[in-house]
């Protein structure tokens, strides 16, 4: 069964690092995406483990098989490592009919005609695009040629299916739609999804494991929700999640066994976690807007500097001595221009980054 | 940046090399890098020691040293020498500049303004001004230079033959209408106009409309956004149009031999030919070298001009209706004149080929001076024609066509593939110096003048190791493909650029080999555009005579050369015939591809 393994992979482009040192494993049948900012190297990854890229070094194993090893000079071409890739410009050929297009890769695998035209039948259904046959692909409008894009890769039954960006050109709405066809079609043909993406909604809602990477570099490799609830640095923490979470730079003053006492926003506090054996003086919290909501008798006071209301939820933009903060209200609440309002803090997934480094110290709760 | 397991686990070397030849790419590179090194270093060379050694004839008897021995004589000469420097150096160099400045200004002017009514008025008859505009473009440049003559020529000036316009109307244009520096530099300015209307009108017409539209809004008048934002926009597009119209000027040989020979004016590349064929040939190497690098400059001027930040050439957008602008009343009158201007420069030649061709005392045009003989005469008519018999009856006029033929498929063959090739390699290594190596080195060729080109093979093709090339059809192809590859490469290059590379990618995953994906993917999707790469030197190689005059074995082996030996000896009728038949041809050739294949030589904007 398909399973990936990247083993110190690396990519340089003459004096410009892609990919460092990138250790991976991607389960068999799992839909994984690979998050982060553009030029980060995901779509690097993605290529070099399809065959489209030559790594600079490592080790690339699919279902067991080295495709790529630098060390003994394997390096598999695409098409022996039995994959399928989604293009971000879909990549139709132009010249071609949409039947031709998805009949192509077939014809290539020396399939005979009335098998080439059944399975091609087959994806046409498959992806509702029958009455499209035979048009042009510059005669389809951009979702069309998106399920014509995937019914060309689906057509050899690939076990890997890697996806470069692949809903980036569609309008907002399409694109809602195409994920939900896109996780259907993760169940229904039983095989290994490689997901590439900047956006980390697509992500989270996609994948069963995320990967995040900045500059080459691996950042979390972890579930969707364990991203989002114990990001591992800052980076990562500002990256996951809409509106970001609220960095706020605070000072360690003492501690107990499991309880800190921290200087933060001009007041004491009192964080309580699973701390580890030495803090930092200098430390930051990270606190989700949901968990910093408005309440009148709130311990922290502060100023609306803004109101934002969406319709589910409202994102106010507060004022707080020096400190801008974000909190997310449910439902909406349209606060006057500075107002002063009261602040708490809730729920235990209160995160403590060193503030040196920004890596991940503790999980806890706050309390004033 | 830590030295991580990665530094430790770097390929070995032998591993990259067969990653390396894995890629059809880099095997492509490798074989244009060396081929292309010998062929354009290799004569370069030979040149340049040609520059500082003795030649046999008269200058080892002068000089008093063996054939071969070191001499800075030529430079001496050329430079130095009063009065021989004057007159076979600075005056020609002067000349060649004056020509090249003066055509580059007149072709922008007249390119263009009719870019602009074309692009931005509603002038009328938009489509046939634009057909008809570009179609001097396709002759070749001295077709106009001889139309010229025979329109003006009269009998006051240069050998007092009438032409056209004394004949019909009795008025005699004075000796500088007629010969010298103004007609060269109306004949190759208008050559060269079609040229700058195709690039400027290509920017104008692909021009966001909204950076115009944007002005309109904040109450710019019509004037003040061309003067504020479409010319600095297209400035660079003229600029580096200037320097291209001014190379192709200083280069023109064709164009100064017909209108400069009667009174003796002499531009760089005619004088580099009449010295070395006077036993100059070291001179003639200076000069030479002097244009090549004269070239490279103006084209290191040129991508300084189109590669710096306010180059805005690349701005492209959505180019929505261009709101035009009325010429109103003007208009009518602007079309009627521009296609009287046209037609008079593409039709009219035309017709005064076919009448030169077929009257027997020149400027006497009537019914009774007619004869066919010229075409089709036999031995009776010997006498009064002077040649055996009319062309179209003449065994070596026919041997010479057929050459010039098999001279351009070959070379169109060689040359589309190779252009094609170079494209898809180039673009596909993007980037890596072995790729740019490879851009620069086809293009090399475009710097050096096709006199100057010529030249360097004929240093090659009469040193001792290789005087089996000299006047052979071989050496011929051989110099016409490399000098032709600049402009197959170039177009290879873009159009293979408009291939994003994931079309070829995907072919790639389903296992399709290289030659497959070529054959049916990325062949088929640019197949116009491959194509013109294979019509251009078609079209190059028959009305070619610059490149070959000095390397073919005697004048009239091809039908360009012995257009040119008519012409020296007299034969003015012959030469019109040959010349009506090579643009008949290239008019063909032209049509016959584009029904075929949609490609043509130069893709008209449109109206």
């Amino acid at each position: 069964m398909p399973q990936i393994i990247l083993e110190h992979v690396s990519k340089r482009f003459e004096r410009f690092v892609a990919v460092e040192d990138l250790n991976l494993e991607i389960a068999d049948r799992g839909f994984v995406t690979l998050l982060g900012p553009s030029g980060c190297g995901k779509t690097t990854t993605l290529r070099m483990i399809a065959g489209l890229e030559t790594p600079t070094a490592g080790r690339i194993l699919i279902d067991g098989k080295p495709v790529f090893d630098g060390e003994k000079g394997i390096n598999l071409p695409p098409n022996k490592r039995d994959i399928g890739f989604l293009f971000q410009n879909y990549a139709l050929w132009p010249h071609m009919t949409v039947y031709e297009n998805i009949a192509f890769g077939l014809e290539m695998l020396k399939w005979d005609r009335q098998r080439i035209a059944a399975r091609v039948g087959e994806m046409l259904e498959l992806l509702k695009i029958t009455e499209f046959g035979k048009r042009y692909p510059a005669e389809l409008s951009g979702g069309q040629q998106q399920r014509v894009a995937i019914a060309r890769t689906l057509a050899p039954s690939p076990r890997v299916l890697f996806m470069d960006e692949p809903l980036s050109n569609l309008d907002a709405k399409l694109r809602g739609e195409m994920r939900t066809e896109l996780k259907r079609l993760h169940t229904d043909t039983n095989s290994t999804f490689v997901y590439v993406t900047h956006d980390q909604l697509e992500a989270m809602t996609l994948s069963t494991r995320v990967c995040l990477m900045e500059s080459g570099r691996l950042q979390q490799y972890a579930p969707p929700l364990e991203i989002y609830n114990r990001p591992a640095n800052t980076f990562v923490a500002s990256f996951v999640g809409n509106p970001t979470m609220n960095f706020i730079p605070a000072r360690v003053e003492g501690r107990e066994a499991g309880t800190a006492r921290l200087r933060v926003l001009g007041r004491t506090a009192v964080f309580t976690g699973d701390l580890p054996p030495r803090l930092p003086e200098g430390v930051t919290l990270g606190i989700r807007p949901e968990f910093l909501p408005i309440r009148e008798e709130g311990p922290v006071r502060a100023q609306v500097y803004s109101t934002l209301p969406a319709g589910m939820e409202t994102t106010v933009k507060l004022k707080c001595g020096e400190e801008m903060l974000t909190s997310v209200v449910f439902g909406s609440v349209d606060y006057p221009v500075d107002a002063g309002v009261g602040l708490d803090v809730v729920g235990k997934d209160i995160v403590l980054f060193d503030g040196e480094n920004g890596k991940h110290l503790s999980q806890g709760a706050l309390q004033f | 940046m830590t030295k991580g397991a990665a530094d430790l686990r770097r390929e070995p070397l032998k591993y990259r090399l067969r990653a390396f030849f894995g890629k059809p790419a880099n095997l492509i590179l490798l074989f244009f890098l060396i081929t292309l090194t010998v062929l354009s270093l290799m004569p370069m060379i030979t040149m340049l020691t040609n520059m500082f050694t003795v030649h046999a004839g008269t200058e080892k008897k002068m000089l008093r040293q063996g054939v071969g021995s070191w001499t800075l004589n030529h430079f001496q000469m050329l430079f130095a020498d009063r009065e021989w420097s004057q007159s076979n150096f600075w005056t020609p160099f002067l000349n060649s500049l004056i020509v090249a400045a003066g055509s580059g200004l007149l072709g922008i002017l007249i390119g263009g303004a009719v870019a602009w009514f074309i692009t931005r008025s509603d002038l009328k008859c938009k489509k046939f001004i634009s057909a008809v505009f570009v179609f001097p473009y396709m002759m070749p440049a001295w077709t106009l230079a001889l139309f010229w003559i025979n329109m003006f020529q009269n009998s006051r000036v240069g050998g007092g033959v009438v032409g056209m316009v004394e004949s019909f109307f009795g008025v005699c244009m004075p000796e500088w209408f007629v010969y010298g520096l103004f007609p060269m530099i109306v004949v190759i300015g208008l050559h060269y106009s079609p040229f700058a209307y195709l690039l400027i009108g290509g920017i104008l017409k692909n021009m966001d409309a909204t950076l115009e539209e944007s002005a309109t809004i904040l109450k710019a008048s019509r004037w003040t956004i061309i003067r504020r934002v479409t010319v600095p926009i297209v400035m660079p597009a003229i600029l580096s149009t200037f320097l291209l119209i001014f190379s192709s000027g200083f280069a023109s040989y064709t164009v100064p031999v017909f209108l400069g020979s009667a009174t003796r004016t002499f531009t760089l590349s005619t004088k580099m030919r009449a010295l070395i064929q006077a036993g100059y040939e070291g001179q003639g190497y200076i000069m030479a070298f002097f244009s090549i690098l004269l070239g490279t400059a103006i084209l290191g001027l040129n991508q300084y001009f189109t590669g710096k930040r306010k180059s805005f050439t690349t701005v492209t957008g959505k180019s929505g209706q261009v709101s035009l602008v009325k010429l109103r009343g003007a208009g009518g009158v602007i079309s009627a004149l521009l296609i009287l201007f046209t037609l008079f420069f593409a039709i009219m030649p035309l017709v005064s080929f076919a009448l030169e061709s077929v009257i027997m005392q020149p400027g006497n045009y009537s019914f009774s001076n007619m004869t066919l003989n010229f075409w089709i005469g036999t031995e009776d008519s010997a006498f009064e024609t002077g040649m055996p018999n009319g062309i179209l009856m003449n065994g070596t006029m026919w041997m010479g066509l057929l050459r010039q033929v098999g001279l351009a498929l070959t070379v169109a063959m060689i040359v589309g593939t190779c252009g094609m090739l170079v494209g898809y390699a180039c673009v596909r290594r993007r980037g890596s110096w072995l790729a740019r190596a490879v851009e620069n080195l086809a293009f090399f060729p475009y710097l050096m003048p096709a006199m100057a080109f010529g030249t360097i093979y004929l240093a090659v093709a009469t040193s001792a190791s290789f005087k089996w090339m000299y006047g052979s059809f071989f050496l011929l192809g051989l110099v016409a493909s490399v000098k032709f590859l600049p402009f197959a490469s170039r177009s290879g290059v873009n159009s293979m650029m408009q291939i994003a590379p994931e079309i070829e990618e995907a072919a790639t995953i389903f296992g399709v080999p290289w030659v497959t994906r070529m054959r049916r993917i990325l062949f088929p999707i640019q197949k116009s555009a491959i194509m013109s790469g294979y019509l251009l030197p078609v079209i190059n190689v028959m009305r070619e005579v610059a490149l070959f005059t000095l390397l073919v074995p005697y004048p009239r082996y091809l039908l360009t050369t012995m257009l040119f030996s008519f012409n020296e000896t007299g034969y003015a009728q012959y030469g019109s015939a040959v010349t009506l038949l090579i643009i008949v041809m290239i008019i063909a050739i032209n049509s016959l591809v584009n029904k075929l294949t949609g490609a043509s030589f130069d893709k008209g904007i449109g109206g």
